[in-house]
């Protein structure tokens, strides 16, 4: 599924943020990315939806190589991915509703299968009375759970979570782990970047560490 | 991507009522230039308009020192109408050329009242042909008919028309020019209008594009929303336009050609008000188009 061959990435004024990385993630595995703060967690998840560019090195999704992809095919990409983000990244001036509906939007998709999609999916967030809403309406946890249910609507190849329970209680974070599992039973991989040691603790999974932009273990439950 | 346009009709419009009075000075902009256009088309239309009933009058008319007998007619008509160049010739009495006047002044026609009852003379009216050839012999013509002592005076309408074809021109000039400067600053303002709203949504925008909206399914909300605005405003100004037109600018114009045979003051005819709701929506789509140049990024730099 995923496949990083030799990928380095280093920014200008020599800052190197991931060097020579290589690591295959199979579909369906969950897999942790840890590491302390500027281990280069964050830009290896920026590598997989083309938000950054590997300085050396080739990066292979579902057998396509989108280290060369141009800016015509990085949204078809991301439209087979789920983001999730510590800071959620929703539209505030649009309600919970349109939030979760927007990645259909962009597909194009009937609206009857919009509405049926985005309730079942605000349903399992625990979300469906909440749908008129506005995002700074809600909770952090909330808020989070509306960033997951809009990664999952569109029943994403690999959801990316970039320290998803950062800014999140314990309780909230069980409940956002909890439909990150369900998702990864439903056959998605998951790549999650944290460094909660609690957490991974908690629900056991494969664990790759990087320390410094370099590969420092990967180890597997 | 199925392009849904109702879809894209729904953000813009709920962009603007996010954005109440940035989308407001857009559309006033745009409003005020196009009415300033308006209006000087509707003076150019009617100018242009008596232009054509004078080209299309007596080009020469020739006034009697003494009204001449019927047989005198009779001879000068069939001499003068003879002649190269003249398409035809028709007497017009004292007393037709001051109820011709008296029409002329409609409401005011009491003005005559008490005056004396020759004091217009007779004339010849003499039509030219249209096809150019009068202007070869239009001259002779003049000077024949000023030599002739039965006229007491002889006046040609060319240096007429060449005046007011020059001003006709200077107010297509002014007009053109006010109206591109007001049409481009209508331009900047839509495009800054739309330029601070997506300053104000860079998150927004981020966001969409983590998702896979294309750079096409995140402009169009703000294509369609600068069209929207710039449509409101030419609709508006059309609006203020015919207000202005039927409120004052019909008696001011008419009163001001009252007397050069224009019958009655037009408003734009309606390819030229769709043609001015057109121009609003163009100049809305392209003050957004200046806009989103280079705003939406999707990746690496």
């Amino acid at each position: 599924m995923i496949r990083l061959y030799n990928v380095s990435k280093a920014y200008p004024g020599d800052q190197q943020a991931l060097d020579d990385i290589s690591l295959i993630i199979d579909k369906g595995e969950f897999v942790y990315l840890t590491g302390p703060s500027g281990a280069g967690k964050s830009t290896l998840l920026k590598l997989l939806y083309c938000a950054e560019r590997p300085s050396r090195g080739q990066i292979l999704i579902n057998g396509r190589n989108i280290t060369r992809f141009g800016a015509t095919r990085i949204p078809h990409l991301r439209r087979s991915l789920g983001i999730v983000f510590q800071d959620f990244k929703l539209l505030v001036r649009r309600t919970v509703f349109e939030n979760v509906a927007f990645p259909l939007d962009v597909q194009g998709r009937r609206r009857t299968d919009v509405n049926k999609r985005v309730y079942q999916c605000l349903k399992q967030v625990g979300l469906e009375q909440r749908l008129q809403h506005y995002p700074l309406q809600l909770s952090g946890g909330e808020q989070q759970r509306v960033a997951v249910a809009r990664a999952l609507v569109v029943d994403p190849l690999i959801l990316l979570a970039d320290e998803p329970t950062g800014n999140l209680d314990p309780r909230v974070t069980l409940d956002i782990m909890e439909l990150f599992k369900s998702a990864n039973a439903r056959g998605t991989t998951v790549v999650m970047a944290t460094h909660d040691q609690n957490l991974i603790r908690q629900f056991p999974k494969r664990v790759i560490t990087l320390e410094a932009g370099r590969l420092a273990a990967d180890r597997a439950v | 991507m199925a392009l849904r346009p109702g879809y894209f009709l729904h953000c813009a419009l709920r962009n603007m009522r996010q954005s109440p009075v940035l989308s407001l000075a857009a559309v006033v902009t745009v409003t005020l230039a196009l009415s300033l256009l308006a209006l000087f088309a509707i003076a150019v239309l009617n100018v242009q308009q008596l232009l054509l009933v004078w080209g299309d009058e007596s080009a020469v008319v020739a006034y009697f020192a003494v009204e001449p007998t019927a047989k005198q007619q009779q001879e000068l008509l069939a001499g003068i109408g003879a002649r190269p160049g003249v398409a035809g010739v028709d007497y017009v009495s004292s007393t037709a050329a001051r109820e011709r006047f008296r029409e002329r002044l409609g409401v005011d026609a009491d003005l005559l009242d008490g005056l004396d009852p020759d004091l217009l003379p007779a004339s010849l009216e003499i039509r030219l042909q249209p096809d150019g050839t009068a202007a070869l012999h239009l001259d002779n013509l003049v000077e024949t008919l000023r030599k002739d002592a039965r006229f007491d005076d002889v006046r040609h309408g060319r240096e007429w028309l060449a005046k007011l074809e020059a001003f006709l021109q200077l107010l297509r000039a002014i007009g053109a020019g006010l109206g591109g400067f007001l049409a481009f600053a209508a331009v900047i303002i839509v495009a800054n209008t739309i330029k601070l709203t997506l300053y104000a949504r860079q998150d927004e925008l981020e966001a969409m594009t983590l998702v896979g909206a294309t750079s096409l399914f995140i402009k169009l909300p703000y294509l369609v929303e600068g069209a929207v605005q710039g449509l409101l405003g030419g609709l508006l100004a059309l609006l203020a336009s015919f207000l202005a037109f039927h409120i004052g600018l019909r008696d001011s114009l008419g009163e001001l050609l009252l007397v050069t045979g224009v019958d009655s003051i037009a408003y734009l005819p309606p390819a030229w008000q769709v043609g001015m709701v057109a121009a609003g929506g163009a100049i809305g789509l392209l003050g957004s188009l200046f806009a989103l140049r280079k705003f939406v990024r999707f990746g690496p730099a």
